[in-house]
């Protein structure tokens, strides 16, 4: 269901603290603000700060009563991953504009295939402001989308041009806001060369065993022998090696995904009950599974995303600080299925344990399953699996189908539902219990 | 084999249980429910109405509920009522907008 093509030159853009800027292009007069972020899975940690809040020495990762200690006029934002993740796919589609080749990295990160772009725009310098063009024009949806937002308060982006992804990023890393770095063909080694090591993909303890090694450019860790990197640091040193090294390019890889099937419920009511979103949940999968679009094909990646109740922020949350700042807010997760599959209980299970973990930080107004990545499904596995009693279940299932339609067809409406416990214990009798439609 | 189309698969929402129906309820001396009159719909798609009355014969239980004022305010004083000929009912009066409605129990 998708098909993948590959680039080997690579224009990477990049939007620092993507989420928060987002906030900053729909909220007008938030820049101006000491600003964090709350994380989405814990609302007592921060996870991304504005350079005010920085200067106020409030970092990402403290707590809440840290951070206000701190800034007492930092303006806390609940996090609303579904705009983010939105902002981030029309970034996407508006860079698809230039190349047919993107891949996505992390929220604000994104790679634009450019083989074969020249001979449409000319040279990489062409290339980039043709990029800078389109980024300005997703800027201007984006003001349009808010509300009274100036334009200085929207997103700033920084370009990098190289062959391979690694050189492109490190580019952009090293680039001014709003503009580019282009790294010449044959330059790589040079350029990487002088190039900190933070830029690499390292983990903390790699970074800290380094600089004890007193390594502290790329220039300085490709100057070791590959063998020795090796030895010390194993398969990921190879890899660091060869990176710093320059040996390493990375081509785009560009997917074309289609669009990906949607189900949705909407509550009468904001639900925080677990037990509730969990059912929810697997009615959404059993109706999704039902789609036309998915017979023959295996899911492999879902998205569950919920609509959260807007309101305050609690107490502790909340206290101390000036202002908080009000948002809309929501609730995300995104599962990459190990093996593709077409059985319920397999694509809930990743997102029960994300509910069970970090479950949404308020009551959910609307609750959104999408498939979002396939793979073709196999005639085998339902020939083995087809034993005696899946068969009964199955003819039970058809029987039980053939008369729900036929019951439908003659009241020209649903009119099966099942009865849900939604809050058993509320102490307003029509909270209690609900009816959901009912599809055998 | 998908073919691109935004368009949700579907949207449903949760239908409420026993949700509270419109009432006119007259009171006694005390505040307490009377006699309770409601409209029943005759059915027929034309939207006639017919209005039906009960006399209270027996207050059960009274209990008062003030909840949810940080969405939306819920004050409502309950009576569980029996009707005569038997039948039970829970009766509510919405402080906010002092109107009444009636539940099954």
């Amino acid at each position: 269901m998708s098909r993948s093509s590959t680039s080997s030159l690579a224009a990477c853009v990049w939007i620092p603290l993507f989420p928060l800027r987002c906030e900053e292009a729909r909220q007008d007069g938030l820049a101006n603000y000491p600003t964090a972020l709350l994380a989405p899975d814990t609302t007592r940690k921060l996870w991304q700060v504005s350079s005010l809040a920085r200067h106020a020495g409030v970092k990402p990762g403290m707590t809440v009563s840290q951070a206000i200690g701190l800034c007492p006029t930092l303006r806390l934002i609940e996090p609303d991953p579904v705009h983010y993740d939105d902002c981030f796919a029309r970034l996407l589609a508006a860079l698809n504009e230039i190349s047919p080749v993107i891949e996505s990295g992390e929220l604000g990160l994104a790679y634009v295939g450019t083989d074969g772009l020249e001979g449409i725009f000319g040279s990489p310098g062409k290339i980039i402001e043709a990029i800078k063009r389109t980024l300005e024009g997703w800027n201007v949806r984006m003001s349009e989308a808010g509300s009274t937002v100036q334009h200085s308060n929207l997103p700033t982006f920084r370009i990098g041009f190289a062959r391979g992804k690694f050189t492109a990023w490190v580019a952009a890393s090293r680039s001014k806001p709003d503009e580019a770095v282009i790294v010449p063909a044959g330059a790589e080694r040079k350029f990487l060369a002088s190039q900190p090591i933070a830029v690499l993909p390292l983990d903390t303890d790699i970074h800290r065993r380094l600089r004890q090694l007193n390594i502290r450019t790329l220039g300085a860790l490709a100057a070791l022998p590959e063998a020795a990197v090796t030895a010390q640091f194993g398969d990921v040193g190879k890899r660091l090696w060869r990176l710093a090294a320059g040996r390493i390019a990375e081509p785009v890889e560009g997917r074309v995904t289609l669009e990906p099937i949607v189900a949705a419920l909407t509550f009468f009511t904001p639900v925080g009950e677990r037990e509730l979103l969990v059912h929810s949940l697997e009615q959404l999968i059993a109706r999704a599974l039902n789609h036309p679009r998915r017979i023959g094909w295996r899911v492999h990646a879902v998205r569950l995303r919920a609509d959260l109740e807007s309101g305050q922020m609690d107490s502790d949350v909340g206290r101390g600080a000036a202002c908080c700042a009000p948002t809309n807010r929501s609730w995300l997760v995104n599962a990459l299925l190990k093996d593709p599959t077409a059985d319920a209980g397999s694509i809930a299970a990743p997102l029960k344990t994300r509910l069970e973990q970090s479950p949404p930080t308020g009551a959910v107004e609307r609750l959104v399953l999408e498939f979002t990545a396939f793979a073709p499904g196999t005639a085998e596995l339902q020939l083995f699996a087809r034993d005696a009693a899946a068969a009964a279940r199955a003819g039970q299932q058809r029987a039980l189908r053939h008369a729900a339609r036929e019951v439908r067809m003659r009241v020209n409406r649903a009119t099966l539902y099942h009865v849900i416990e939604v809050q058993p214990w509320s102490r307003l009798p029509e909270r209690r219990y609900a009816l959901i439609d009912y599809e055998p | 084999m998908v073919a691109p189309a935004r368009a949700p698969l579907r949207t449903d929402r949760l239908r409420a249980v026993n949700e509270p129906r419109p009432v006119a309820v007259e009171l006694d001396a005390n505040g307490k429910p009377a006699a309770i009159r409601r409209s029943n719909d005759t059915g027929g798609g034309h939207g006639g109405q017919e209005e039906t009355a009960a006399v209270v014969e027996a207050v059960l239980e009274m209990w008062r509920i003030d909840d949810e004022w940080w969405r939306k305010l819920i004050s409502r004083r309950y009576f569980a009522v029996m009707l005569e000929g038997g039948s039970r009912v829970v009766l509510f009066e919405d402080l906010v907008t002092h109107e009444w409605f009636m539940q099954t129990a």
